[in-house]
């Protein structure tokens, strides 16, 4: 309802929270609170309502130029809106377009590209273009369009057991940066107490630089659908979410449009396939905050409420959705199981004959590369290789100066290390992440004060706030840097074991790793005292 | 029941018992801020921070089960460290050191957090509320502890308050950040007693905001 | 922890409801700085409300009387403690010597402590030599005392507040806890936020019907209907525990032949309530695990106020529900000490404990332990006095801590009553409508300015000790009373109010044991045994009569002693807010006197706007007996045909509205039904309208 007003005539009044209390039973204060937690709800709107990707592929690709060039050109400073009403402006993370850099949001409309701010400028944006994905793989499994055949075989030849021991067998790690087993969650999921039992999509891709779940929901939502309904199967659940960021307007409507074709072939609704079980979907579409990526904060989103984490114990797997046990698994990690219903656990590991980890990953590349875009690619392949051969190298003569992998918390690795081979081990071994996948590069003109402020500005901005460490922490950790002074190393880095060591989250406790990697690989850059 | 060890002191505890409440069954104070016993546990301040054998961090007390068999450290270095890092963060961000008698002040004395502060830099924006006759809401000492919020929740169920905005701007505020009186609050009076900072405090407690005592007489 | 605030923290019970929560008052400079609720408070356990713990600047307002007034020429005038007692004292031997100690009554405080009012009935049993002595339980929960007793053989909650936290379903029934007794209700609340389940019964949409799984909305005055409606479809549908009615109860077989008559479509002609609702209730009662009753004044505050208290006891006993966790009947007392004035034997026909005056036994022992014969002749209830004063037979009153002018009901008939006495005495903290007519005034002490005890809604024993002193030339209620005595004649030889609780335990075989010692921290609920321990819950395997069973009580449905017609079509219902106190004599001097500042005559928006009312205009309301003007606050929460007014502000005169309809056997007046015209001042309209009348 709150959106609705944003949409309706710009901004949330107090008749606006007065009514959505009224009508939800929330109480009128914990509405306020909602309202000012969210992007999407704080920013007065004009007519054109632009916003702006400061996301890192987009710094990657300017510096932050193409910010400060919209600023400029606009005459108005982020939040802000013209006397006029004609026009505002906000900050977004993440785009998803992070394959065209810098993206510009008007409205609803998503351009990308050098030129994109000055289109921004003038009003006359045009829709970009994406690139195809590519699969690696003999015989592609995330990309190829989902078509069912997975849950046909789990409801008439596996029965719920026996699918849950193939992916507890497949050692399926999350694609969404915890790389915790699903199976394991869907094992206790499955024992918990309660007799209503929910699965969630996490399709909130904050990421900057990460646009693969955009491409699945957008372009393969049969598939993500299908592996929703397969962890309902193993799990004892009849209802499923996927909840879809607002920052990618088009994953709502493409996701309730599979949907409707599931319903309409038998494939979601009451006993599919005359199987007798019961199990449908609902997608729901975030406001505007990063951290509700995290699974607590992701079920608090889902059921309206500020985006803020929970400590657990309880698990969602005991307590989630509505007090109920709950599986929350990321999209990809979703997409990967009808592949699994179908061949199995062994054939599953094979995806990836050179590495310890199973399945194949879809992994992506920001705009510095020659051929950005999602690849399908099993584990195991060296950095090197992926960003040279698969990906092309970097454009115009640009060389990779260091990659983050994984997401604005994964480490930094340096291009010395690009032999590095791409699995959850060796990754980990150097600090880094396999994560979600993204591998954003920075090249050689990468200023990495800047790219240090510029992590530093994110990870204070999208702190929910519950937690002090990472509240107080992050917003100090910004500053150190920000001010043109040099910085205590001694004092960073305790600052860092603090967050690392206390924050209630992985936001918290996940900044420092890429904060080492810099320390660690490029300290006379970061202009330290 | 079942047994845990505490700084080398063995006990018994109930099933499910939290660390925090096996560590005052044994007489150990861990230092905490957004705790309140008669509230649910809410894992916000990081400042209860313990060991525990086999775990590789430090564990929030307040909102970890026991398992039979733990060995518990409440004044390992490390999490100690933790504690005393995130309090000199809160004191940070205050614009003004807390009174002595609070509960913020009382734990910062107690962890010895005394001298210049590490990580100095912005601090709360100073808004005052004495709109109501009784509680008075000094926003810019609320350290979003949230056990104002869970006041008027969990033992009142007036819930007149909210967690506001995100980040180093997150608050609370009553109703539409309209104030108490507009707000849903019966007055009780919960959330002044659990404030750890006298964000939220009695009127008449406050020095130069004076109250006439006869026939409800304001007196500012 | 240390406060460098304050000089000293002093922990006592609080002096506004029944809850009685456990308080820690901060004092700086011999005045109340602050005052926090105890974490360790059995009844509130850390929490409390705006009048506990805010509302206590009265205690040093302006209006406080802090020096003994007597009347000379019409008007109260300063005067010495001798001059002021003087009179008192040869006034009242005048009177008894001139007309008999009959002629003589005294009205005991229901804030006041248990050792004041126990030394307020010996001196009118012991130094006067009648037992023309009341409390004001008479005019709240006096019917739940007697049916409780009826019922089950003692009076008070069968359990404690915590039977709450364990209920899977309660009923609440004319109460609105989250008013009156704001602790309770938080606490009823968050249990069902966690799953009790809650049915409410009441005309109006009390706050808590919000969280309650069922709402009904019966007519003023029909509270006996409902509860035989429930009790017909648990015995229809076979809800009943049939070994608990044949082991543990009598008198069921007259119960039943009455409930056949009961149906749930009889029911809803007279009650209003949807049939399937009732049904509904009664299964949701009867299903589950463990159920309590709590009620108020909205049950007893009736002309059949205590029969309904007994069909509620029937309900329970039908069901096994009592005497078990989870399932207690607390009747839900208002004052801070009603529990205990009465406990104390302030009552005209009994002594501590309700044995009764005409009781050898009981009587001689009281003899023995104050060395003069005692009467054995039953006194006068508070409206006997008044009718009698009015007769001429009752010649003088000593009225402590109760404003009946503004209180009681049929306010003409009370001030006649007052004005035809020949000597009134009143010992107040300050002045207010009662006072008007006194010939004597003697400043006495707040609760946060004494020590003693009071007793609560769970029958608990609870310390009150002295934060600070009274103020001026104010002294505490039990010196003044025991000075009182000593000059009439008879020595009550306490040094403390430690010795009178010491007394009362002594002769009390239900209390005995209780001391300062035993109260501690957590208080003691009687009745103690003899190992020393407490009761917190009571009737576990046997019921206290003479039989050791449950009485069933077979009372049909009658109508109230007000209904609506032609010339009154409305019913109005008084009753409280949670930001003052009944009269408001302390709330009013605090600043909870800016959060509320009136009061409000609440009405349906149908009426309203039959009525040309707007929200916010002041109205004229009259009744069979009186009028007085209130300003009207619009809302759908109180069904059409009834309004709602409370009773604070003694500008409105609220009580000038209720007639002499009272409980059958209690006298307990009926507050919660009196039929009323409400018409906008000043904006007549062309046409009288005519209401339908609810039938």
């Amino acid at each position: 309802m709150l959106k609705a007003a944003v949409e309706d005539h710009g901004e949330v009044t107090d008749e606006d929270r007065k009514h959505a209390a009224e009508v939800s039973g929330v109480p009128e204060a914990a509405v306020y609170g909602i309202s000012t937690f969210y992007d999407d709800l704080l920013v007065r709107r004009g007519t054109r309502h632009v916003r702006v990707c400061t996301g890192t592929a987009c710094f990657a690709a300017t510096g932050g130029a193409h910010v400060d060039a919209i600023c400029e050109g606009l005459g108005l400073a982020p939040g802000e809106r013209r006397a006029d009403g004609s026009v505002s402006l906000a900050h977004t993370v993440c785009l998803g377009f992070c394959h065209s850099s810098p993206a510009v949001r008007d409205g609803d409309l998503i351009d990308a590209g050098p030129d994109a701010p000055a289109r921004a400028i003038t009003g006359s944006c045009a829709e970009a273009a994406e690139p195809e994905w590519v699969s690696l793989l003999a015989e592609p499994v995330l990309t190829r369009p989902g078509d069912w055949s997975g849950l046909r075989r789990a409801l008439t030849e596996l029965g719920p057991e026996a699918l849950l021991a193939e992916v507890e067998a497949a050692t399926v790690r999350g694609r969404g940066g915890a790389g915790f087993p699903a199976g394991t969650k869907w094992k206790f999921t499955r024992a918990a107490k309660g007799d209503e039992k929910f699965i969630v999509a996490n399709g909130d891709e904050g990421d900057p630089g990460s646009y693969i779940d955009k491409y699945l929901m957008e372009q393969n939502p049969a598939l993500v659908l299908e592996g929703l309904a397969l962890a309902g199967f193993a799990v004892g659940a009849k209802h499923g979410f996927v909840l879809t960021r607002s920052e990618y307007p088009r994953s709502k409507p493409v996701l309730e449009a599979a949907v409707e074709q599931a319903r309409a072939d038998g494939l979601l609704g009451d006993d599919i396939l005359g199987s007798g079980f019961d199990f449908d979907i609902t997608i729901v579409e975030g406001a505007g905050s990063y951290v509700v990526g995290e699974e607590t904060a992701l079920l608090a989103c889902l059921q309206g409420l500020r985006g803020t984490v929970s400590a657990r114990p309880p698990f969602p797997a005991e307590r989630g959705v509505f007090g109920c046990p709950t599986v929350v698994n990321n999209t990809e990690t979703l997409a990967n199981m009808p592949f699994i219903a179908l061949h199995g656990a062994h054939a599953y590991a094979e995806l990836s004959p050179d590495s310890e980890s199973n399945g194949s990953k879809l992994v992506c590349f920001n705009e510095r590369f020659a051929r950005p875009t999602v690849y399908e690619v099993p584990f195991g392949m060296s950095m090197r290789a992926l960003c040279e051969e698969v990906a092309g190298g970097l454009r115009d003569g640009r060389s990779i100066k260091a990659v983050q992998i994984g997401g604005p918390l994964g480490g930094i690795l340096p291009a010395s290390k690009l032999d590095t081979a791409f699995d959850f081990d060796a990754l980990a071994a150097e600090g880094c992440m396999v994560g979600h996948g993204s591998i954003c590069a920075f090249d050689d003109h990468t200023d990495i004060r800047a790219l240090t402020v510029h992590l530093l500005e994110f990870g204070a901005d999208e702190s929910c706030g519950k937690c002090f460490p990472c509240r107080i922490g992050l917003r100090r950790a910004h500053d150190m840097f920000a001010v043109d002074a040099p910085v205590n190393r001694e004092r960073f880095e305790q600052l860092l074991e603090t967050l690392e060591l206390g924050s209630l989250c992985a936001h918290g406790s996940g900044m420092p790793a890429p904060l080492r990697s810099l320390l660690a690989h490029f300290p006379d850059e970061m202009g330290l005292a | 029941m079942i047994s845990v060890t505490v700084d080398g002191t063995e006990l018994q505890v109930a099933d499910g018992a939290t660390i925090l409440t096996a560590a005052k069954q044994a007489g150990r104070w861990v230092p905490t801020l957004c705790f309140d016993e008669r509230q649910a546990p809410f894992g916000a301040c990081r400042v209860c921070m313990v060991a525990v054998e086999g775990a590789p961090k430090p564990l929030p007390a307040c909102t970890t089960p026991c398992r039979d068999g733990m060995v518990i450290s409440t004044d390992d270095p490390v999490s100690r460290r933790v504690a005393v890092a995130v309090v000199e963060l809160v004191l940070s961000e205050l614009p003004a050191a807390p009174a002595p008698h609070t509960e913020l002040a009382q734990v910062a004395g107690r962890l010895a957090v005394t001298g210049e502060p590490r990580w100095p830099g912005a601090v709360h924006q100073v808004k005052h509320d004495f709109r109501h006759p009784y509680l008075a809401f000094q926003h810019e000492l609320c350290i979003s502890c949230g056990r104002c919020v869970r006041a008027c929740d969990e033992v009142q169920g007036a819930f007149a308050l909210t967690a506001t905005g995100r980040g180093f701007g997150a608050n609370v505020t009553a109703g539409l950040d309209s104030g108490f009186e507009e707000s849903t609050c019966v007055s009780c009076g919960a959330c002044a007693d659990t404030c750890p900072t006298d964000a939220i405090t009695e009127i008449t407690l406050l020095d130069g905001v004076e109250r006439s005592e006869a026939n409800g007489q304001r007196a500012i | 922890m240390v406060n460098e605030q304050f000089d000293r923290t002093v922990t006592t019970t609080c002096g506004y409801c029944g809850v009685g929560c456990r308080l820690e008052a901060n004092v700086r400079g011999g005045r109340i700085v602050s005052v926090a609720p105890a974490l360790d408070g059995p009844a509130n356990e850390g929490h409390t409300c705006l009048k506990g713990r805010f509302a206590h600047q009265f205690t040093r307002s302006r209006d406080r009387l802090t020096s003994p007034l007597v009347r000379e020429n019409g008007e109260l005038r300063p005067a010495s403690w001798e001059e002021a007692l003087s009179r008192v004292v040869s006034e009242l031997s005048r009177i008894k010597a001139e007309h008999g100690p009959d002629a003589i009554a005294g009205l005991a405080s229901s804030r006041a402590t248990n050792e004041d009012c126990y030394a307020m009935a010996r001196l009118i049993r012991a130094a006067i030599g009648t037992n023309n002595i009341d409390n004001c339980s008479r005019v709240c929960h006096s019917p739940t005392s007697f049916a409780l007793r009826k019922s089950f053989g003692l009076s008070g909650a069968t359990g404690s507040f915590s039977d709450i936290d364990q209920a899977d379903a309660a009923i609440l029934i004319g109460v609105n806890p989250t008013q009156g007794h704001p602790v309770v209700g938080a606490r009823i609340k968050q249990a069902a936020l966690r799953g009790c389940k809650l049915i409410t019964i009441d005309p109006r949409r009390i706050e808590l019907a919000d969280y309650g799984v069922l709402h009904l909305a019966n007519r003023p005055g029909t509270n006996a209907a409902v509860a035989l409606g429930l009790a017909h479809v648990v015995r229809r549908d076979g809800l009943t525990d049939e070994t608990f009615i044949a082991e543990r109860t009598e008198g069921y077989d007259a119960v039943q032949e009455l409930l056949d008559a009961y149906t749930p479509q009889a029911v809803e002609e007279i009650t209003g309530i949807a049939a399937a609702d009732l049904e509904r209730a009664a299964h949701i009662y009867g299903e589950a695990g463990s159920a309590s009753i709590l009620w108020g004044l909205g049950v007893t505050e009736h002309k059949y106020g205590s029969e309904v208290v007994q069909l509620l006891c029937n309900l329970a006993m039908m069901t096994g529900k009592v005497g078990k966790a989870g399932s207690a009947l607390l009747p839900l007392r208002g004052q801070n000490n009603v529990q205990g004035s009465s406990d104390m034997g302030a009552l005209p026909d009994t002594y501590t404990a309700y044995r009764r005056v005409d009781h050898e036994e009981t009587a001689r022992s009281f003899e023995e332990a104050w060395g003069v014969p005692l009467s054995r002749k039953v006194g006068y209830k508070i409206p006997e006095m008044f009718d009698a004063a009015i007769a001429g037979e009752l010649k003088a009153m000593y009225i402590f801590g109760e404003d009946v002018a503004q209180t009681d009901p049929d306010t003409a008939h009370v001030v006649a009553a007052l004005e035809n006495l020949e000597f009134m005495v009143c010992q107040e903290i300050f002045e207010n409508e009662t006072t008007k007519y006194a010939d004597v005034v003697l400043p006495a002490s707040a609760f946060l300015e004494k020590s003693g005890t009071f007793i609560n809604a769970e029958r608990r024993f609870q310390l009150v000790e002295a934060a600070i002193d009274p103020p001026g030339g104010a002294r505490t209620d039990l010196d003044i009373i025991m000075t009182v005595s000593r000059m009439l004649g008879h020595e009550m030889g306490w040094q403390s109010p430690w010795d009178t609780l010491d007394e009362i335990s002594r002769l009390t075989p239900q209390y005995r044991g209780v001391s300062k010692e035993r109260i501690g921290r957590s208080g003691a609920q009687w009745p103690m045994h003899p190992d020393g321990s407490d009761s917190p819950t009571l009737y576990d395997t046997v019921f206290d009569n003479p039989t050791g069973k449950g009485q069933f009580a077979a009372l049909p449905y009658k109508a109230p002693g007000d209904a609506p017609d032609q010339q009154f079509p409305l019913v109005l219902v008084t009753g409280r807010v949670l930001q003052h106190y009944n009269a408001g004599t302390m709330t009013r001097r605090t600043y909870n006197a800016e959060l509320v500042d009136r009061d409000w005559l609440e009405i349906h928006p149908d009426d309203a706007a039959r009525l040309w009312i707007s929200d916010g205009d002041k109205v004229s309301i009259r009744s069979r007996v009186g009028h007085t003007e209130l300003s009207a606050k619009v809302t759908d929460r109180i069904e059409p045909g009834h309004v709602f007014t409370t009773f604070h502000f003694p500008e409105t005169r609220t009580n000038l509205l209720i007639g002499q309809s009272a409980d059958v056997n209690t006298s307990c007046p009926e507050y919660k039904v009196v039929a009323v015209d409400v018409r906008p001042i000043g904006e007549q309209p062309a046409f009288t309208p005519v209401l339908e009348t609810v039938s």
